[in-house]
């Protein structure tokens, strides 16, 4: 709790931030990658928020979608692989009062770090995730990840991918205590800012996937769904997002879908033709583990710690022969 | 006229002592005929005993005990017979605690549960005892027991006052607690920094004991002086911080809950709790100035802590800050005052001093109790003054404006811990005005009954007048809490046997005559019609107020039932039927601010319907007037007007003009910010401020370069229109492939 007075000054003396203030080098992806359109997105929401750079951070594990924290000027982890996660947890843990943001890719997320993916979501902790899901490894050139589809060719898969694809959004609508999954493509970037900036209010782990293009290695991969429209199917909702009218127009299939409600949610995550492209599941209700967790937990005064290391040193002190201390 | 008419009429407006056949109804344990059949309250599963449970934030600071039974049963005991047996013991169990606390016990549920259980001893199996004894330990909550009693309102009001205040008290105490830390974590980390903090004992200090012959400390602590020394605080910046902490750690209003007991008297907590508004007065403005230095010290490290304190800007506005620049936010984070006024005599010496202070923006929270309604002084003379004074009190505070104001009888308290709550939590001053029987007033009525009777009959209505809630008076004044606030007067269904032992059933209103007959003081107000002469001149009271003229002979009357249940017509004298005529229309004021039977809004309603009939008069005589002037002639069948054609279909207003074909554009909203075309050409294209590209010089680039960035981005998003430039070598060919884009 801040006196009023301390808010007013403090007011008086802040600083607004431009776009450019978060931009942190040029980004050496490839031209035409989704990576940048997600860039922009994020850029934009830290610009409209005014989020202070210092109380920002940016975790990745590794991979094309993971050098995203060298291109934002606040904060950030480049961690290892798969392990965004962890890291971003225990950085709001320690720091609650910090925005955090963990970017990653369908390799990095849902192959060698999907135990922590699945335990992140039952621990709901207020954090953005957004998912850079390219259907293949980019960076190390060409190889299938968990979600490549059926019968894509790629270096590790020569005769084509063997097994079905997996489908991120249902896997996380599956988990315990799931609160925000959101579907984005790089396609349109104005429906994109809008779920990133929702996924942002909601208090709780946020789930973006985004699905972009590569095309360097995957030029085809979406060909058919940035020729026809139709392909990409809007949900909208008081409660979730809204096209805007020139979005609209272009993007004619779309389907009023309420996020409160999980089995819809799940039934529309199932289908990965058309594209569903907006909020599928938000439930504010869900508690955050660091809440949990810091409830009635006070500051600690020195004395406290004092009192209690004292307390703990008893249990173990030898006292002379006739000083015992009484118990 | 008959010789009951004659006698009834002279009684009703003389008031003298009752001439025959009229009796006199002293010493006969009359009590109002709606009460008959509340005898014994024991019996009765009703709010009372209210446990006043020791309550965290945002819980119920007082329970029924009932409640806490029904949640029991409800949540332990099987459904069905198979559980009928553990019901009835609980139930029994619940009885017994009421009598006991009845009878005056009090103490912790758990002991008056352990007590009832062990005084059915023998009458129970070891087992069973057992576990009525374990079910106890099962109920939801615990504290104190308070019945419907002169001490509930106090008790009840400072139990909830210190549940809030706790709250409060907590989310300060952790504030500045964090602060110190903070704070003291600066000069720490100062400390580390300076020559000192690498001094060869400093170090040695740092490490335990028996480590300390494992280095060597002047070693270590030369090495470390090599290193360049950093800034220290500055010495204005540490006796900034250290006034400050000092400030935080010798302040008195919110005590650490782990402080050693037997610490310095000068570090006691405050006091919050008077009897009397001008010791608070004093009192607060006594300590006005410490509330003022300790909000400046938190502004102050908060500021610090977020390392943004910067002299050239706050130390004028420090310097400057003293109790009048405290804001109403600054002040809502101390402790309240609570101020219990009990009895007139003491509410009546406070009355000005009370409307001082309820003004004077101290966050004070003030009790009065009202233990008699019908002032005995005034009750003998000319004026029957029925507690004008007491129940006027609550409408009075209620012109300041900006203060909570609740009233309420003791017995309805339990229903109002809502508005409890609130008044208590509101950073605006509470009055609660409360009624509560006294045994000296109320014969042999259970005090519950007399102050319910006492809401019931609007000689003290419950209201609650809410200045948060809203700017008018429709969200803040609300009047719900009383029994049926639509009408007059409350009325139930009154049944019983009649000379030939045949049922009958009848409507009846209760009123503050039925109320003043509870009371024995006042038997002279009544005289009793005796059973043969019953007839229809006796009128009920609520009756004879809406009558514009008295028949002749007639007389309102109460119903009464004795001991013996034996119901009795009283005859009501004219001195008290004006009294309860006067508290009607102070319930009609009430009612008025309540919403309900607005005059100024049913004289409106009234004005608009008569507009509109007068207009729909006017429209009838109009149509008749035009079909005489028809004739016999048919109406013509409708036929759909040319006029009335739907008109054009209207361009959409969000549409936007589309560019020309021969104009070069991009669909900067589509854009996904991939860097094809800023990469061909970056003078001929650029990003706005959202990241999305734009033609920002088309004539920097050629029209290749344009054509090829089309057919680049992979959203087909660029559009290059026409070429600019004839000379352009290949044109033809580019004008082909820039076709599909166009």
């Amino acid at each position: 709790m801040t006196t009023k007075a301390t808010h007013c000054l403090v007011r008086l003396y802040e600083e607004h931030h431009a776009l450019e203030d978060y931009q942190g080098g040029v980004p050496r992806w490839c031209n035409g990658c989704g990576d940048n359109a997600i860039l922009a997105a994020v850029q934009r929401l830290c610009r409209d928020e005014d989020l202070a750079p210092e109380r920002t951070v940016f975790v990745s594990g590794i991979g094309c979608s993971s050098r995203f924290p060298h291109y934002m000027k606040t904060y950030g982890f480049h961690g290892i692989h798969g392990r965004a996660l962890p890291v971003a947890q225990g950085i709001k843990m320690a720091r609650p009062d910090l925005n955090v943001f963990v970017n990653t890719g369908d390799g990095d997320c849902c192959s060698i770090g999907a135990a922590h993916w699945i335990h992140a979501i039952r621990y709901n902790m207020n954090m953005t995730m957004i998912l850079h899901d390219n259907h293949i490894y980019g960076l190390t050139k060409k190889q299938a990840s968990p979600t490549s589809r059926l019968g894509t060719k790629s270096n590790t898969t020569p005769r084509g991918a063997y097994l079905e694809a997996l489908n991120p959004l249902t896997v996380t609508l599956g988990v315990q205590n799931v609160s925000f999954v959101a579907q984005a493509v790089d396609w349109i970037p104005e429906m994109l800012y809008d779920i990133v900036s929702k996924a942002f209010h909601h208090k709780g782990f946020s789930f973006i996937r985004v699905v972009q293009r590569c095309p360097e290695f995957m030029p085809k991969e979406f060909e058919m769904w940035l020729n026809d429209t139709q392909k990409t199917q809007i949900l909208t909702h008081d409660d979730g997002v809204r096209p805007s009218a020139a979005i609209g127009r272009l993007y004619r299939n779309q389907l009023e879908h309420d996020p409160l409600d999980i089995d819809r949610a799940r039934e529309i995550a199932s289908r990965d033709d058309p594209i569903p492209v907006g909020i599928l599941y938000r439930n504010p209700a869900v508690p955050c583990y660091e809440d949990i967790r810091h409830e009635g937990l006070k500051e600690r005064t020195p004395e406290m710690v004092r009192a209690g290391l004292e307390a703990e040193f008893d249990k173990f002190t030898v006292w002379p022969e006739g000083q015992e201390q009484a118990s | 006229m008959e010789a009951i008419q004659q006698a009834q009429s002279v009684f009703h407006l003389t008031g003298r002592g009752p001439q025959p056949p009229l009796e006199a109804v002293n010493g006969r344990g009359l009590r109002p005929a709606l009460l008959a059949r509340y005898r014994d309250l024991g019996r009765l599963r009703y709010d009372f005993p209210l446990v006043l449970v020791d309550a965290g934030p945002g819980e119920p600071f007082a329970v029924p005990l009932t409640e806490l039974v029904n949640d029991l049963v409800r949540r332990t005991v099987p459904e069905g017979p198979g559980g009928e047996a553990m019901r009835k013991h609980l139930l029994h169990v619940e009885r017994h605690i009421r009598r006991a606390v009845a009878e005056g016990r009090r103490g912790r549920l758990s002991e008056l549960w352990e007590s009832a259980v062990a005084a059915r001893g023998e009458d129970l199996a070891p087992e069973l005892q057992e576990l009525l004894r374990l079910a106890g330990s099962d109920l939801a909550a615990d504290g104190e027991l308070a019945d419907c009693d002169e001490s509930l309102p106090e008790a009840l009001l400072a139990h909830a006052w210190r549940v809030v205040q706790r709250e409060k008290l907590a989310r300060a105490r952790e504030d500045i607690n964090r602060l110190i830390v903070r704070l003291s974590d600066i000069l720490r980390a100062d400390l580390i920094h300076s020559e000192e903090g690498r001094s060869a004992d400093s170090l040695r200090a740092a490490v335990g004991t028996r480590q300390q012959g494992l280095f060597d400390f002047d070693t270590m602590a030369g090495l470390l002086s090599r290193g360049r020394a950093r800034a220290g605080l500055g010495e204005r910046r540490r006796e900034r911080i250290e006034s400050v902490l000092k400030v935080l750690r010798s302040q008195r209003f919110f005590p650490d809950p782990l402080a050693r007991a037997g610490a310095p008297a000068d570090v006691n907590p405050y006091e919050f709790r008077f009897d009397a508004c001008r010791t608070v007065r004093e009192v607060y403005a006594k300590r006005l100035p410490k509330m003022a230095a300790l909000v400046r010290a938190m502004a102050i490290a908060e500021l610090e802590v977020e390392g943004r304190y910067d002299e050239s800007h706050h130390d004028a506005f420090f310097e400057a800050f003293d109790a009048d620049a405290m804001s109403r936010q600054d002040l809502a984070i101390f402790p309240d005052y609570l101020v219990c006024l009990r009895g007139r005599a003491r509410a009546e010496a406070a009355d000005v001093n009370l409307m001082e202070l309820l003004s004077s923006g101290i966050p004070v929270k003030v009790l009065v109790e009202v233990d008699d309604l019908l002032e005995e002084a005034a009750a003998s003379e000319a004026h029957f003054a029925f507690g004008v004074r007491s129940v006027q009190l609550a409408s009075l505070a209620m012109a300041l404006n900006d203060a909570f104001v609740m009233q309420s009888a003791s017995s309805n308290l339990p229903q109002l811990t809502g508005p409890l709550r609130k008044g208590l939590s509101t950073p605006a001053p509470a009055l609660f005005s409360v009624y509560t029987a006294t045994a000296a007033h109320s014969g042999d009525l259970p005090l519950y009954l007399v102050s319910a009777a006492a809401m019931q009959s609007r000689a003290f209505p419950a209201f609650t007048y809410d200045p948060s809630a809203g700017a008018d008076m429709a969200s803040r004044f609300s009047l719900e809490d009383n029994p049926q606030p639509l009408k007059d007067w409350p009325c139930a269904t009154f049944e019983y046997a009649d000379a030939s032992l045949q049922r009958i059933s009848r409507e009846l209103a209760f009123t503050l005559a039925d109320f003043v007959a509870a009371d024995p003081r006042y038997a002279g107000h009544f005289a009793r019609v005796p059973h043969p002469d019953w007839d229809d001149s006796q009128v009920p009271v609520a009756d004879w107020l809406k009558r514009a003229d008295s028949g002749e002979g007639d007389a309102p009357c109460v119903l009464a039932v004795d001991e013996d249940d034996v119901l009795h017509r009283l005859v009501v004298d004219e001195k008290l039927v004006e009294a309860t005529r006067r508290c009607l229309e102070n319930w009609h004021r009430l009612q008025e601010m309540g919403g309900v039977h607005n005059s100024h809004a049913e004289a409106l309603l009234a004005e608009a319907r008569a507009a509109w009939e007068e207009e729909k008069r006017r429209e009838i005589d109009a149509l008749t007037g035009a079909s005489t002037a028809a004739g016999a002639a048919p109406p013509a069948p409708a036929e759909p007007a040319e006029a009335a054609e739907a008109p054009a279909a209207e361009p959409d207003p969000e549409e936007e003009p589309e560019p020309s074909p021969d104009e070069a554009w991009i669909e900067t909203v589509r854009c996904s910010s991939c860097n094809e075309c800023t990469q061909i050409n970056s003078e001929m294209f650029a990003y706005n401020e959202n990241q999305q590209a734009y033609i920002k010089d088309l004539r920097a680039g050629t029209y290749r370069q344009l054509v090829e960035a089309a057919e680049s981005c992979q959203l087909s998003i660029i559009h290059p229109g026409k070429p600019w430039d004839s000379t352009e070598p290949g044109l033809e060919e580019l004008v082909e492939r820039a076709q599909p884009f166009i």
